[in-house]
């Protein structure tokens, strides 16, 4: 009980220092009357807190999924196809201020639908190690188209693409909050039923049959939700790596493997990350604002190195 | 038989090494790799002598039927060879250093010139004029920029900003040649103070140092995408829409119509502060 | 001690696998009720991982019928099943590191409520699996810490929490020592005879086979070689042909074990 309150607690610790800190000084009396804190800084935390508990749950899942406890959302191709559309709507110089988001996320689907098609083997079954490697060469086939159109387009928006798809949540908007609001329950309550099925999963497929799961169905439901969720996270915010990485394996450290708790957890532990991150983004080169990508990259890595230790150490 | 050719190998490995640009005779076979300098071989009146361009120099309207050979940032060393060029102008820039050792590996003589701020102008027009055999005009436009840039900086009028970029938020830092326009047209840029030519800043930032215009580098005179949006809005100046567009001809690069870029800004700016 | 209608009903049936030659069953039955422990045994590749398939519902036979507890085996919907056998399959990579009552736990799953929520009955029936299993003392240990033998009786306490009235049991004792094959025979033999669940048993283990089971099915090439009590299926013929080495079989406590002849290689 007192792991989650002080989960509780650190959720609202993030909120409210993504409220009150900021490159521009907004005295604390005057935050409720700021324009900047109603609408900037309140959307961008209330956006990192539903993106980074959307990556921490699809993480959680995919490595359920995918039997791999180093699977990242992105690994199964999101990324690339996501980078790809908005590379071309950038290229393409598509107008309106929904262009980059649509695009993004149509890419993202078209991947999912190209990495699920090629993980199909004997029919309708979908192998996870089949989509790890499916994941891995989409991505990369379409980070490679993505490089060559960035290329070829015009300079100015050769640097921009890239910086776009290091992930930010400069896009924040009480729009951009609605819609995640709006779209993201389903797929999270999808992937919460699956709870309990997800914990047989982890004894291989065959047992989880015999104890009562219906695995195929469950692999198709968690995949196309998990990645539901990754989309829209890009589609909003770029690319932002090792969120949906690290979060799972935090977690599993405090919680344990029951997917009951660890998804909850996932979700509030992954948004509180993205909330610290963007934070320190916003203000620890002001007036300059660095990729969010990149400080959870930073903190992720060597945190991630550490968790990769004990975890090593403690299978041996 | 023989003799003639070992006399002929050793003639073509005896031959002499790299000139240096400065020793040589007027160059007329050369290939720009800046759309600066490009622009400035034209206005100093060598556009003739230009045989090769990147895809990216469109200034002046001119300059399209040069030949394109590519990029000028790591560029296509056949496609410039194959012009064969008698003098190359790059741009300064480390991603270069390979272009210039493979062009002298080829006996080809290249110079590098910095073309990122006004004073190098300046400096670039005498240097090139003197290498077209064009000294005059060279030290024509030197002077007019030396003038341009002597003079006092006039009282700000209006703060501005220029923001080039939305999605994440690009503006323009003290380090870039429009801030030096902006500064000599009486406008004073809220970013100044960066060091870098560019950065990524938040919105709040923009709406904390609350620039009175905001600058925008573009050919139409529609508002720019980002001015619908809501987060967007909450900067005064995109809310009450005052935008001023800067023309990709006079503002696209450092040029020698800064002079009469500065004037298109000045009056812009004192139209808007009215 | 036999209910009238068995468990396990699968006649006749005949499989073959996309793109094979040959039929891996072929023309094979299999009848098993409450309290019989039936081992069914058999050279590699003679079909017995696909006669549990069949019997189970998880590939549906050419000809032939199979059915489940009355009902056919293809129509029952998996967690209904899954409250009826219990299985312990061959293999078991458990990825994430669990305690040893965590992972019984999951043998409840069919129980659960849609939500998967644990009630106090759950918990007693783990700890009733773990009791007949004999590894209530390992209730807290770190799975990655017990031993082969140790990890089987876990791995069959979840498979009794699920309270079955069926156990297949898959090769369970391959890479066992001595001590832990019996153990876990006579762990089985004790839930046939004081729990009256009904057991069907994979192994290649002929000689333990013979003297724990009630029936022996002996598979030769997806056909049925012999069926029926240890002592009229395990002769030296049978044997001999089935397993194309030659045996002597000699009785022991009233069944016939099995002992390989030797036949060494003339060197050429």
């Amino acid at each position: 009980m007192t792991r989650w309150l002080a989960l509780g607690a650190l959720v609202a610790v993030a909120l409210v220092s993504a409220v009150v800190l900021g490159p521009a000084h907004v005295a604390l009396g005057d935050l409720a009357s700021s324009e900047i804190v109603r609408s900037l800084r309140v959307p961008r935390a209330l956006l990192a807190l539903l993106v980074g508990g959307s990556l921490g749950v699809a993480g959680v899942s995919l490595q359920a999924l995918v039997r791999n406890p180093l699977a990242d959302p992105f690994l199964l191709g999101l990324s690339g196809g996501a980078g790809l559309g908005a590379v071309l709507a950038i290229a393409l110089h598509v107008g309106g201020p929904w262009a980059l988001p649509l695009a993004a996320f149509a890419g993202a689907l078209g991947a999912m639908a190209l990495v699920y098609r090629l993980g199909l083997v004997g029919g309708a079954q979908l192998d996870p190690r089949v989509l790890l490697l499916a994941g891995v060469a989409v991505g990369a086939f379409s980070g490679a188209i993505t490089t060559a159109i960035v290329s070829l387009a015009e300079a100015a928006d050769l640097r921009n693409a890239f910086l776009w798809l290091w992930g930010g949540l400069s896009g924040a908007s009480w729009d951009t909050v609605l819609v995640m609001l709006v779209y993201i329950p389903v797929p999270l309550v999808v992937l919460y039923a699956a709870a309990r099925p997800l914990d047989l999963l982890a004894l291989g497929e065959e047992p989880a049959t015999h104890l009562g799961a219906d695995v195929e169905p469950l692999k198709r439901r968690v995949y196309v939700a998990a990645s539901l969720l990754t989309a829209a996270a890009v589609a909003v915010s770029g690319v932002i790596g090792f969120v949906g990485l690290i979060v799972p394996h935090i977690t599993r450290l405090v919680w344990g493997h029951r997917h009951r708790a660890l998804l909850p957890a996932a979700f509030l532990g992954g948004g509180a990350l993205l909330l610290f991150a963007d934070t320190a983004a916003r203000v620890a080169v002001a007036p300059r604002e660095l990729p969010v990508g990149i400080v959870t990259a930073l903190v992720g890595v060597p945190l991630f190195a550490v968790l990769l230790r004990r975890w090593a150490g403690a299978r041996s | 038989m023989r003799g003639l050719l070992v006399a002929s190998l050793l003639a073509v490995a005896c031959r002499p090494p790299a000139d240096r640009p400065s020793a040589a005779l007027p160059a007329h076979r050369i290939v720009s790799l800046a759309p600066s300098s490009t622009e400035l071989l034209f206005a100093l009146g060598a556009g003739d002598q230009l045989v090769g361009r990147t895809t990216w120099c469109r200034y002046p309207p001119a300059a399209l039927q040069v030949p394109d050979v590519g990029d000028g940032l790591n560029p296509n060393i056949e496609a410039i060879a194959a012009r064969r060029p008698d003098l190359v102008v790059l741009y300064r820039s480390p991603l270069n250093e390979t272009a210039k050792t493979q062009l002298a590996r080829l006996g080809i003589p290249a110079v590098t010139l910095a073309q990122d701020r006004l004073e190098d102008i300046g400096r670039a027009a005498r240097e090139l004029g003197r290498l077209t055999g064009h000294e005059a005009a060279g030290d024509s436009i030197g002077a007019a920029l030396d003038a341009l840039l002597g003079m006092p900086a006039p009282a700000p009028i209006a703060r501005v900003a220029f923001v080039v970029w939305d999605n994440p938020p690009m503006v323009i830092g003290g380090g870039s040649y429009l801030d030096q326009l902006a500064t000599l047209a009486g406008g004073a840029n809220v970013f100044h103070d960066l060091a870098a030519a560019s950065a990524t800043v938040s919105i709040e930032t923009i709406v904390a140092r609350n620039p009175d215009v905001i600058l925008v580098l573009s050919d139409s005179s529609a508002p720019p995408a980002y001015s619908g949006r809501r987060e967007w809005r909450a900067i005064r100046a995109v809310r009450e829409q005052r935008f001023i567009m800067l023309r990709a001809d006079l503002f696209g690069r450092p040029s020698p119509t800064a002079p009469a870029a500065v004037a298109a800004l000045r009056r812009a700016l004192e139209a808007r502060t009215k | 001690m036999s209910d009238t209608a068995p468990l396990v009903a699968v006649h006749g049936v005949t499989y073959r696998y996309p793109h094979s030659p040959g039929d891996a069953l072929h023309d094979v039955s299999l009848e098993v009720r409450t309290g019989e422990f039936h081992a069914v045994l058999g050279p590699n590749g003679s079909g017995k991982t696909t006669l549990v398939r069949v019997a189970l519902g998880l590939v549906a036979p050419e000809t032939g019928t199979a059915e489940l507890a009355g009902q056919p085996a293809s129509a029952w919907l998996r967690r209904d099943l899954a409250r009826v056998v219990g299985v312990v399959t061959q293999r078991e990579d458990n990825l994430f590191p669990q305690q040893v009552r965590e992972t019984v736990l999951l043998g409840r799953y069919p129980h659960l409520s849609f939500w998967g929520v644990e009630r106090p009955a759950d918990r007693a029936a783990v700890t009733r699996a773990l009791e007949r299993c004999d590894a209530l003392a390992l209730s807290e240990r770190w799975i990655w810490t017990l031993s082969g033998g140790e990890y089987q009786r876990v791995r069959l306490a979840r498979a009794l929490a699920q309270e079955p009235r069926l156990l297949v049991l898959d090769e369970p004792t391959a890479s066992l020592d001595v001590r832990h094959e019996m153990e876990l025979f006579e762990l089985v033999r004790g839930l046939v005879d004081r729990h009256g669940l009904a057991v069907v048993m994979i192994t290649h283990h002929v000689n333990l086979a013979a003297r724990f089971a009630d029936r022996v099915l002996l598979l030769e090439n997806g056909r049925t070689a012999a069926q029926g009590a240890p002592g009229a299926v395990l002769t030296r013929e049978t044997v001999e042909r089935v397993f194309a080495w030659p045996v002597a079989i000699e009785p022991f406590d009233g069944r016939p074990q099995m002992i390989p002849l030797r036949q060494p290689k003339e060197p050429t």
